[in-house]
């Protein structure tokens, strides 16, 4: 079945990011039988400093990371924090290793308390994700604390943002991650200043 | 089975005093150091190169040939010598006039090194830096077991009938392992030279240095050398013993806590069960260390780290003198049950046993 990661950076608890992840999944397994599998980062925020200042990430952080680097698609949702995605959330994409979400289907979300920070969906979490070189999907979703009592537009946007996640994943085929081990370019090649066959 | 240990030659602050030793004080700590491992009867002593501080080694061969002229037994090597930004002409002349010093008691482990500006700082650029590893090394092999090399490259000035002097003593290069934390194309570059490989385990799990030693037996077989059981791997450790468990925890935290490479992240415990770090008992080191050879298998070259994160030479002294009392028990374990077919370390004798048998053979 394809598999989805879901990562909310949302902090509090309960928390509109964590919401907005799981509506979003929802949206997508109303159009596609997917299995999901959600991170909050909150739980596993020691450990990202920690991988941070280590170089390696603890068992219980490279379960996740295996988990998000491993799915079909990516939901990544983060609070607005000073106008940009959260330092936790830009903590955890830091120590996925480079190209690990290369072609990955992903869906971006944030939440904030007013809607004035909506573009930051687009000015900071959409370039994050094309110099990642994923495969962003067009509608992303921003939930501000009024859209949560708004009778329209929030479910719109969800729906819209899901369907176009569901699309990219349906049909794909499974996510293969890179193995450089199993892939070792011959020392007569790298001899030939060849990195890469 | 050889043991030893490697030192990075950082100057860091005493966190338990504040107070910095001078660099004449780390220097001459580090030379005690070596001369101390070959008391208590430890067989390798290897110091780092850095170009930066609060680093000190920057010049290995005059630290290593001081310590030759003051040791008997010891092999002197080094972790690492950087492959990328030293000329290998240079470091081909050195070793081998090094050679001659030391009667042979020599070898070198290759690195690439991970400071950024120190490349520039060489006329080199750190992109480059796997290139220069390979491109470097292959000059450099050339050079030791070639009189007269003609040369051209793309990192470095030509060379026409060049001879680097003096030879290696005997006709012997001296043994070259790769040092490596990551890198898969290192382990390809050991491999089909039949050269050692260090994996430099210490900081990370060891689940990523199975599958990177793992390759490197594969690719030695692949290449020939013999099989991978029989490839020569070196290892890394990290420890801090009291003859009492809790004695060696309480003492050695500060010195973890502010640690400069893992220092204000995971706690000693966390750290301790995710790497080899051992802080305990001199028995507990040992179960550790036999530990090593079940995830990575039967192995040449166990080299300690002891001396690092601002601990007083005094105290590094004393984990020496715990080191000379464990060897011999870790000698006798890891020789239970070692396959026959498994080599020992090569070291200069062997080196040129094995040349002379060769020599005999085309005869």
């Amino acid at each position: 079945m394809t598999t989805i990661a879901v990562v909310s950076a949302g902090l509090s608890e309960p928390s509109s990011s964590h919401l907005l992840a799981d509506r979003l999944a929802a949206g997508v397994g109303a159009v596609l039988p997917v299995e999901v599998r959600t991170v909050h980062l909150r739980d596993v925020a020691r450990d990202v400093a920690d991988n941070l200042v280590t170089g390696f990430p603890s068992a219980r952080l490279k379960a996740v990371v295996d988990d998000v680097v491993g799915a079909d698609g990516l939901i990544a949702v983060t609070p607005t924090f000073n106008a940009s995605y959260s330092g936790l959330f830009k903590s955890f994409v830091d120590v996925l290793e480079p190209e690990s979400l290369a072609g990955k289907p992903v869906l971006i979300g944030a939440t904030g308390g007013t809607e004035r920070h909506s573009l930051v969906l687009d000015y900071a979490l959409r370039p994050l994700f094309a110099y990642l070189k994923a495969d962003v999907v067009p509608t992303g979703v921003y939930a501000a604390s009024s859209d949560w009592g708004s009778p329209q537009g929030l479910s719109d946007r969800i729906d819209r943002a899901s369907a176009e996640l569901a699309g990219l994943l349906a049909g794909r085929a499974p996510a293969a991650p890179v193995d450089k081990f199993a892939d070792v370019v011959p020392f007569d090649q790298l001899l030939a200043g060849k990195r890469h066959s | 089975m050889q043991f030893g240990v490697f030192t990075v030659g950082d100057v860091t602050p005493d966190p338990t005093t504040g107070r910095t030793p001078t660099e004449a004080e780390r220097i001459k700590a580090m030379v005690a150091i070596a001369l101390k491992a070959e008391e208590v009867g430890l067989d390798v002593f290897a110091t780092g190169e850095h170009h930066n501080p609060p680093f000190v080694p920057s010049s290995p061969t005059t630290m290593l040939g001081y310590i030759a002229a003051r040791t008997e037994r010891l092999v002197l090597s080094t972790a690492t010598t950087l492959i990328t930004t030293n000329d290998p002409v240079k470091i081909a002349e050195d070793f081998a006039m090094l050679q001659h010093l030391a009667d042979g008691r020599v070898d070198l482990m290759m690195g690439r090194g991970n400071t950024g500006p120190v490349y520039p700082w060489f006329g080199k650029d750190i992109r480059d830096g796997i290139d220069l590893a390979i491109e470097n090394y292959h000059l450099l092999h050339r050079l030791w077991r070639e009189d007269v090399v003609d040369w051209e490259g793309r990192h470095r000035t030509p060379l026409q009938s060049f001879t680097s002097t003096p030879r290696p003593l005997d006709g012997v290069p001296p043994f070259v392992w790769h040092g490596s934390i990551r890198s898969p194309e290192i382990a390809e570059q050991a491999a089909y030279y039949g050269d050692g490989f260090f994996a430099n385990n210490i900081f990370w799990p060891k689940e990523h240095f199975i599958r990177l030693i793992n390759l490197y037996r594969e690719r030695y077989e692949h290449y020939g050398h013999g099989s991978a059981g029989q490839a020569v791997v070196g290892l890394g450790g990290q420890v801090f013993m009291r003859r009492n468990s809790q004695d060696a925890v309480r003492e050695f935290r500060p010195y973890f806590d502010n640690a400069p490479v893992y220092g204000h992240g995971p706690s000693l415990e966390d750290f301790t069960s995710q790497t080899p770090l051992t802080v305990g008992s001199p028995q507990e080191v040992v179960e550790k260390t036999l530990s090593f050879r079940q995830h990575f298998g039967d192995y040449q070259r166990q080299l300690f780290l002891v001396d690092h994160a601002g601990l007083p030479l005094k105290t590094v002294l004393e984990q020496l003198d715990l080191l000379g009392e464990i060897v011999p028990v870790l000698r006798r374990e890891f020789a239970a049950g070692r396959p026959a077919e498994v080599p020992d370390a090569p070291t200069h004798a062997s080196l040129r046993q094995a040349a002379a048998q060769r020599k005999a053979e085309v005869r």
